[in-house]
Parts: structure tokens; C-alpha cells; sequence
């Protein structure tokens, strides 16, 4: 069975239309207009256990939406959710018991509680028995490495320290599916690396199903089999990561080392262009659903004395970039 | 402080103007406020008609003499609003001090002329409250123009003396974190000292003299003693003297106060 | 049944967590109850040098005007100790998102709200309140059968579900508007009436303190019982009045909360 089921979910706002001036909020006031707006439209996917899936896209493309009706915090305008066969929204409570969330940008610790009380609390709410939070304390005290911070009240943690807390206090009930919004935001790089093999590690011994919002390339490459991407409120993406390339890196780019400085007027087929040119060394970028590699290096070597010429495969990170800067071409 | 106003009028007068600005934030708390202060005037209203109930004269007070001196106190209470605990406490934290610090403009005098903006706004949005006075509460107002020029000079000479020792109690913020229970205790102390609540001339002696020697009384209980007429005009020149020293006197401890307070934030950062 | 005892363990958890967090600073704790005491004190000064001045208020003498005010004060300081973050709901909670906490956990989210932070300067209030009824009972010599003690439990409890009905109805405002302190002062302030003796208001105000916003029925009706005064047992409704506000109360937290499922905010 799948952990989570997501079928045709929409979730449209209304945004009530202001009138500037005196006159314009006491019109609103009696007669409200509302714009719509369409966060999630029509969102479909499926996740089987155990899986890490990416959840990419720009701010306001409808990720943290759609998180929201995952959680039961939002009910969705039309369209299901199924949570290990749950209505998140309908069945809140019993849902929650099976989730952990994690809000990278908000705490959900108590700010002036030292870590281990804040991490007791949450194991009461969550009416776990004492002795498996025991085990549970001891292990991630370890695999987190939080022996020294849990006398520590969370607001003199540093970032990172905080973000291990943060984990463990998602975690320590043992969810089966776990949300994670941007969780290595703001950490420097071995932290980052710690924070990715924890939760590597520990989906692999828990068979925990994890969706991952992220703008880090890194988080994704080292995580996630598969990565759904977002888009005006539409899923544009959902398969594994190396096929994005296929499906999105269009341009690619060749350079030439030159014998002598190349013209300035140098023709070049349709779908490419010149990137940069200087010390003798030529790159173009271009567009290979619309010419291909041969054809540009023919037409060069046609004018200028070609020396060395190299083809590079198109970054991922280039492409998540273009894809967070919206300039996607998704036709 | 006057020299440098002087020389400087122009930036004063932007901080001042600051200052409706600011207000125009809190609409809906103008409205609710009248609400807020209605029921506050309702309440020592009925109190004080009750207290009279039996008797015609308290400590030589009518009952017409005392709602007058409490109505007044009432609409012209801001005279005693001066914010600057939280205003040094929270903009410390924040660390705005510093940045003001860095600025040059004396730090004093800037936060006299935003308090004396603060105070003419308030007044004008006071104004809903004198009209609830009057025609509520039937506070009468006085026409004689010695009267009032006489209350508004002891009312700013009595805000000046308690704005320098507010200065003073504001520094404290520079040693506590608890922002909070210092404002609301000084806020507590005020509500009383202030002679706002009861006339001062129906406090036992002793009483009396403590609320004389904290200077919130100079700044309401004063000046609105002027204005009833329980303080007679020939009294008046005595007491603007006296006030006189009062501004003088914490003008000078406020710098005093200051001058070793800052350290603690310029020397240990905070 | 299981699930309200579960419900009362966790709220001494949080109350025992809540206080070594206020442990840390203990100078706060006590400058915190400190204020409220003075803040208390700056009314009953003024209380005490009129009534210096003059027998009685409307037949109250200083003692039983003490009396009203100390119940009222304590009915308050149940609100204020157990329910103070109702007025930061929308400042702290809504507007920063961080209400979205409440709604991933297995807990009743306003449980989880009122029990996140326990107010430590309504302590402050409740010693008040304390001492102005045993110093009332004592000067007035006050014969404590069981149902008066009975009265006084009502009153107090009633009173202080009254305060939370209705700052609770008041703060759901949050979920809509940006700012609901506002709209919660206009109710809350009117406490202030029922510090003293309700018969020296015109018989509006009366009216207002008694079947509007109910403040009366935790210090007026309350007293005269004790005091054997008319109308005395009004106090016995206290308790139905304040289940039904907080019935309605609640009932409009849920609606608050269905609007911020559906908008988000």
C-alpha cells in the first residue's frame, strides 16, 4: 500500500479585493469581493513507503500549500489526501500521531527549555511509553549526537545544533511519514553533510517515508530517489532525479580552442549563440532538440582553425536553478 | 540641550513629526481607547458620586470641585505617559541604541522632543475623551485665560521633571532584562503617585508628602490643582519655582544617571 | 474520562516545565508578580484613603468593598495565570505561523495554547485576591457556614471561567483581523466596574455587569451572599452562566479554527 495519496488536490484562496481609500474599505467591508487564487491545482501523486521524495519549487509555487493539506493544517478546497489511509484534515489527531514535521525557519521546541525537557514534553504528547523514549532518547543522543546539548535551553543553540534538535524532536515518536521543510537552510557544509546522512541512515532503518521541500541542490542529490517539482501550482515533474537532465537541460554548451582569434561576424546554425569568446577559446551554448553537436562543430570548423573542442554535459545544478528561477521552458 | 535646539531646530522638528505617523498605525486602538477610557471615567464617576453620598464636603472638596479635578486628571492624562522604559529596553535588545549612538544628535533631547510630540498628539486624540467628560460627565471648563495659561506652563514644566526622571528609571533597562514587570510596576507607581485617582488634598499627611516628593504629582495632580481652583492663582508663582528646581535638579541627575549607565552597553557591548 | 485525566497530567507537565523555565530567571518571576501587586496596590491606596475620608459607599463600608474587590481579583487571576496566551494568539501564534505547531500535534490545539505558557504575574493577582478576602472575612468577622465556603468556591471558579469565556470568544477574533487585543479590551475592561459594589452604577450598568458581561457574579453576588445581602443568591447561577459562555466560546473557537483550516491565514 502507499504511504501517502494524493488525488486531484486543489486548494484555491480567496483574496479579498481592497478598494483603496476610506470609501473603498467601508464598500469592502459590506460587500466583500474576493479574488481567487489557485495554490494547488489538481495535484496528483503517489509514494510508496519508505521512499525520500523531493518537493521542489519556487516560493509561492504551492509546495508549503500543499505540505499544509499533508499535515491536516489546511483543508483542501476539492481533491483527497490519504495519509497511511488517513484524511489528514478529518482524522487530525490520529493523523498527527503518525507524522513528524519539521519547519526549518520556526522552532517547534520551547525556547527557553533545556533540550531534554522539551524532548519529555513532546514524548507526553505523543504518549509514548517511557521506556521506548528512553531508547529512543539514548539512540538519537548518539546518531545525533546531542549528549552534550541536552542541558542546553534551545536559545543558546547554534543554528545547526538547533537543527539536530529540531530532527529529534520530529522524530522521537517514530513517524511513518515525516515532512521536512528546508532542514539544512542556513548551515555550513559538514553540518549539512551530518544532518543528510541522519536522515539517510535512519529512513533506511525505519522505512520512514520522508518529503523533502529543499532549495538545496545538495539535499536532493544525495537524498531523494525521486523528485516532484511545482509549478504554478502544478506538478511539471515527478520521476527520478537523473531524468530532469533529459527532460529539462535542453541547452548545452561546446567550447573551441582556437588557432587564431576567430572573426567577429562568425555564422552559427539556428539555436545556438555565442556565450563567451576570448584568449582564443570559443563557447556556445545551444539548443540540442534544435541542432546537434556535429552540426555546430562542422560550421565552426568551417571558419575558424579548431584546435581542441570539448562538450559538456548540462549541470544539474543549472537546471534546479532555472527551475527555481521559474525560466523553465516546460513544453 | 536648548543651545543645540537651537542650532538644530530642523531635526527636532522631523522627529516630531514623526510622530502622527506612528499613530495612524493604531486606528482601530483611537476608537477602542475611547471606549476603554469611557468606562475607566464611568467608573470613578459613579465611585465618587457614591462617596458623596452622605456627605457634602471631603477635606474641604465638593463633590463638583473633586469630579472636576478627576475628570481633568482623566482627559489630561498623557501628561504622565511618558514611554521610555520599553523604548530604551526593547530598542537596546534590538540594538538600536547603539545605532543611535552613532548618530549626532543628542540622544537626550531627541527623546524629549519625540515625548513632547507624543504628548501633543495624545492630547488631540484626547479629544473624544474631553467630550465624553463634558457632555457625559458634565465636566464645566474654566474661561478664565490666567487660569489656563497658569495650568499649561506648571503642566509642561511638570512633564519636563518627570520626563528627566523617567530618563533616570529608563536607564535601569540598561542592567535588567525584565523590561516588561519594570514598565508595568513604574506604570502601577504611576497610576497612584500621580494623584489621578484621588485628589491630593484628601491624602493623610504623611501620604501626601511621599506623592509630593515623587515628581509623576507634578506632572498631573499639580497643574490640574491649578486648573480646578483648589490651588488659588496667587500660589502660582511659588509653584512654577518649585517646579522650576524639580527640571533643573533631575536634568542634571538624568545626565549623571546616563552618563554611568551608558557604559554598561558601550563598554560590555550590552 | 481516561482522556481528561490524561489531558490534567499533561498540563502539570508543562506547568512543572513552564516553571524551571521561569526558574532561570528568577528576578523576572518575582519583578512579574511584583507589578500586578503594585498595580493592585495603586487602586486599593485609593480605596483606602477615601473611605479614611467617609463610613461608607452606598452602605459598603471599607471592609466589604474589599471584599468585592479581592473576589474579582481573584476570579481574574484564574484567567491570568491559565489563559494569558489567549491575547498573544494572533500576535505570537497566527501572524508568525507558528500556530501550524499545534495543528501537527495529537493534542487539542487550544489545550495546547493555553497550557504553553502558564502566566507567573497572575500570581501576583491571586495573592492579592487572597489577602483581601481573609483580611475582609477577618475585620468583618464573616461566620463561614459550608455554603457560604460553598459560595466562595462557585463564585471565584464561575468568575474566573467567565474571564476566560470571554476573552477566549474575544481573542477568536485573531483568526479574521490582524490585531484582536483590541476587540478583547473592549470586553475584558469592563471587569473594572465589578471591583466595587454594583449598586452605586445606574441600574444599566447593573444590567450590563450582570446578564451581558457577567463580571458581577464573580465579586457583587458573590459578597452580598457572604454578606447576607439582597440578591445575594444570584451567585447560584454564576456557574450555569459560565458554562454556557464558555460553551458558546468554544463553539466560536471551532468556527475560528475551521476559517484558519480553510484560509490558512
Amino acid at each position: 500500500m502507499d504511504a501517502i495519496v494524493v488525488d486531484q488536490l486543489t486548494k484555491v484562496f480567496k483574496i479579498p479585493k481592497k478598494d483603496p481609500g476610506m470609501v473603498g474599505a467601508l464598500k469592502s467591508l459590506f460587500r466583500p469581493r474576493f479574488d481567487a487564487k489557485t495554490a494547488v491545482d489538481h495535484v496528483s501523486f503517489k509514494i510508496s513507503p519508505g521512499e525520500i521524495v523531493g518537493y521542489i519549487g519556487v516560493n509561492g509555487a504551492g509546495k508549503s500549500t500543499t505540505i499544509k493539506m499533508l499535515t491536516g493544517v489546511l483543508m483542501p478546497t476539492s481533491g483527497t489526501a490519504s495519509i497511511l489511509g488517513r484524511d489528514p484534515h478529518r482524522q487530525r489527531v490520529e493523523n498527527a500521531r503518525e507524522i513528524g514535521v519539521v519547519f526549518g525557519q520556526r522552532t517547534q521546541l520551547w525556547w527557553d527549555l533545556a533540550l531534554v525537557e522539551s524532548l519529555n514534553l513532546i514524548a507526553r504528547i505523543y504518549d509514548l511509553p517511557a521506556d521506548r523514549y528512553k531508547q529512543m532518547l539514548a539512540q538519537f543522543a548518539e546518531t545525533l549526537d546531542l549528549n552534550d546539548l541536552l542541558k542546553v535551553p534551545v536559545r543558546n543553540m547554534s543554528l545547526g545544533q538547533k537543527m539536530r534538535s529540531e530532527l529529534a524532536a520530529a522524530l522521537i515518536h517514530e513517524p511513518r511519514v515525516v515532512y521536512l521543510d528546508e532542514p539544512t537552510i542556513g548551515l555550513d557544509l559538514i553540518v549539512k553533510e551530518r544532518i543528510r546522512d541522519f536522515i539517510r541512515t535512519q529512513c533506511a532503518a525505519t522505512g520512514m517515508t520522508v518529503i523533502l521541500t529543499t532549495h538545496d541542490l545538495g539535499d536532493i542529490e544525495e537524498l531523494c530517489q525521486r523528485v516532484l517539482i511545482i509549478d504554478e501550482g502544478r506538478i511539471i515533474y515527478d520521476g527520478p532525479i537523473h531524468a530532469i537532465r533529459d527532460r529539462f537541460g535542453k541547452f548545452r554548451e561546446i567550447k573551441f580552442e582556437t588557432g587564431g582569434e576567430p572573426a567577429a561576424a562568425l555564422k552559427l546554425p539556428r539555436g545556438s549563440e555565442i556565450t563567451s569568446r576570448e584568449n582564443r577559446v570559443l563557447q556556445i551554448r545551444f539548443d540540442r532538440t534544435q541542432v546537434s553537436a556535429s552540426q555546430i562543430a562542422a560550421a565552426v570548423m568551417k571558419q575558424v582553425d579548431v584546435h581542441d573542442f570539448s562538450l559538456s554535459e548540462p549541470n544539474l545544478a543549472s537546471i534546479v536553478k532555472q527551475i527555481y528561477n521559474g525560466a523553465l521552458d516546460t513544453k | 540641550m536648548i543651545r543645540r535646539f537651537l542650532r538644530e531646530p530642523p531635526k527636532y522638528f522631523a522627529i516630531l513629526s514623526m510622530v502622527p505617523k506612528v499613530f495612524m498605525a493604531y486606528q482601530v486602538w483611537f476608537w477602542v481607547s475611547i471606549v476603554l477610557n469611557a468606562i475607566g471615567m464611568a467608573i470613578l464617576y459613579f465611585f465618587w458620586r457614591a462617596v458623596y453620598g452622605s456627605t457634602e464636603v471631603i477635606a474641604g472638596l465638593t463633590l463638583n470641585t473633586t469630579l472636576t479635578y478627576i475628570l481633568f486628571a482623566q482627559v489630561f492624562r498623557p501628561l504622565t505617559d511618558i514611554d521610555l522604559i520599553f523604548e530604551f529596553g526593547y530598542g537596546l535588545r534590538e540594538g538600536g541604541i547603539l545605532h543611535l549612538l552613532l548618530r549626532p544628535i543628542n540622544f537626550q533631547a531627541m527623546y524629549y522632543f519625540q515625548n513632547l510630540g507624543t504628548l501633543g498628539v495624545q492630547m488631540v486624540l484626547q479629544i473624544p475623551m474631553a467630550l465624553v467628560a463634558t457632555f457625559v460627565f458634565g465636566l464645566k471648563w474654566h474661561t478664565d485665560p490666567a487660569v489656563w495659561g497658569a495650568f499649561l506652563v506648571s503642566a509642561l514644566l511638570g512633564f519636563t521633571a518627570l520626563f528627566f526622571f523617567v530618563y533616570c528609571v529608563a536607564c535601569l533597562t540598561f542592567y535588567t532584562t525584565e523590561v516588561w514587570g519594570l514598565g508595568v510596576l513604574f506604570f502601577g507607581m504611576s497610576i497612584f503617585l500621580s494623584g489621578g485617582l484621588v485628589p491630593l488634598a484628601m491624602m493623610p499627611d504623611w501620604l501626601q508628602a511621599v506623592v509630593l516628593a515623587i515628581p509623576f504629582s507634578q506632572a498631573l495632580a499639580v497643574p490640574i490643582n491649578i486648573l480646578t481652583g483648589i490651588t488659588p492663582l496667587s500660589e502660582v508663582p511659588r509653584i512654577w519655582l518649585s517646579q522650576g528646581l524639580w527640571v533643573l535638579g533631575l536634568w542634571l541627575v538624568s545626565n549623571l544617571v546616563f552618563k554611568v549607565a551608558i557604559r554598561k552597553v558601550t563598554v560590555q557591548g550590552g | 474520562m481516561a482522556e481528561f485525566f490524561r489531558y490534567i497530567s499533561l498540563y502539570r507537565l508543562f506547568l512543572v516545565q513552564r516553571l524551571k523555565a521561569l526558574m532561570e530567571y528568577r528576578v523576572n518571576f518575582i519583578i512579574g508578580a511584583a507589578s500586578t501587586i503594585f498595580l493592585q496596590a495603586s487602586s486599593i491606596l485609593a480605596i483606602w484613603v477615601v473611605m479614611q475620608k467617609v463610613p461608607d459607599l452606598n452602605g459598603w463600608n471599607y471592609d466589604e468593598i474589599l471584599l468585592v474587590y479581592g473576589l474579582i481579583t481573584l476570579a481574574k487571576s484564574i484567567n491570568h495565570m491559565f489563559a494569558d496566551n489567549l491575547w498573544t494568539l494572533g500576535r505570537v501564534y497566527i501572524r508568525s505561523g507558528g500556530f501550524d505547531r499545534f495543528l501537527v500535534r495529537p493534542i487539542n490545539p487550544l489545550f495546547h495554547l493555553l497550557a504553553d505558557r502558564f502566566c507567573q504575574d497572575g500570581v501576583g493577582n491571586f495573592l492579592v485576591g487572597v489577602a483581601l478576602v481573609i483580611k475582609a472575612s477577618i475585620a468583618l468577622d464573616l461566620a463561614w457556614t459550608p455554603l457560604k465556603l460553598l459560595a466562595l468556591i462557585v463564585g471565584v471558579l464561575s468568575g474566573g471561567v467567565i474571564f476566560i469565556a470571554l476573552n477566549l470568544l474575544t481573542c477568536v477574533t485573531s483568526f479574521w483581523i490582524v490585531d484582536s487585543v483590541p476587540v478583547t479590551r473592549l470586553v475584558f475592561d469592563n471587569h473594572l466596574f465589578a471591583q466595587y459594589p454594583l449598586t452605586i452604577y445606574p441600574k444599566a450598568i447593573n444590567v450590563l455587569l450582570t446578564w451581558i458581561v457577567p463580571y458581577g457574579l464573580a465579586s457583587f453576588y458573590p459578597a452580598s451572599y457572604l454578606l447576607d445581602r439582597d440578591l445575594g443568591y444570584l451567585t447560584w447561577l454564576a456557574p450555569l452562566v459560565a458554562a454556557f459562555l464558555l460553551f458558546i466560546a468554544y463553539r466560536a473557537w471551532e468556527v475560528g479554527l475551521k476559517h484558519y483550516n480553510s484560509t490558512g491565514t
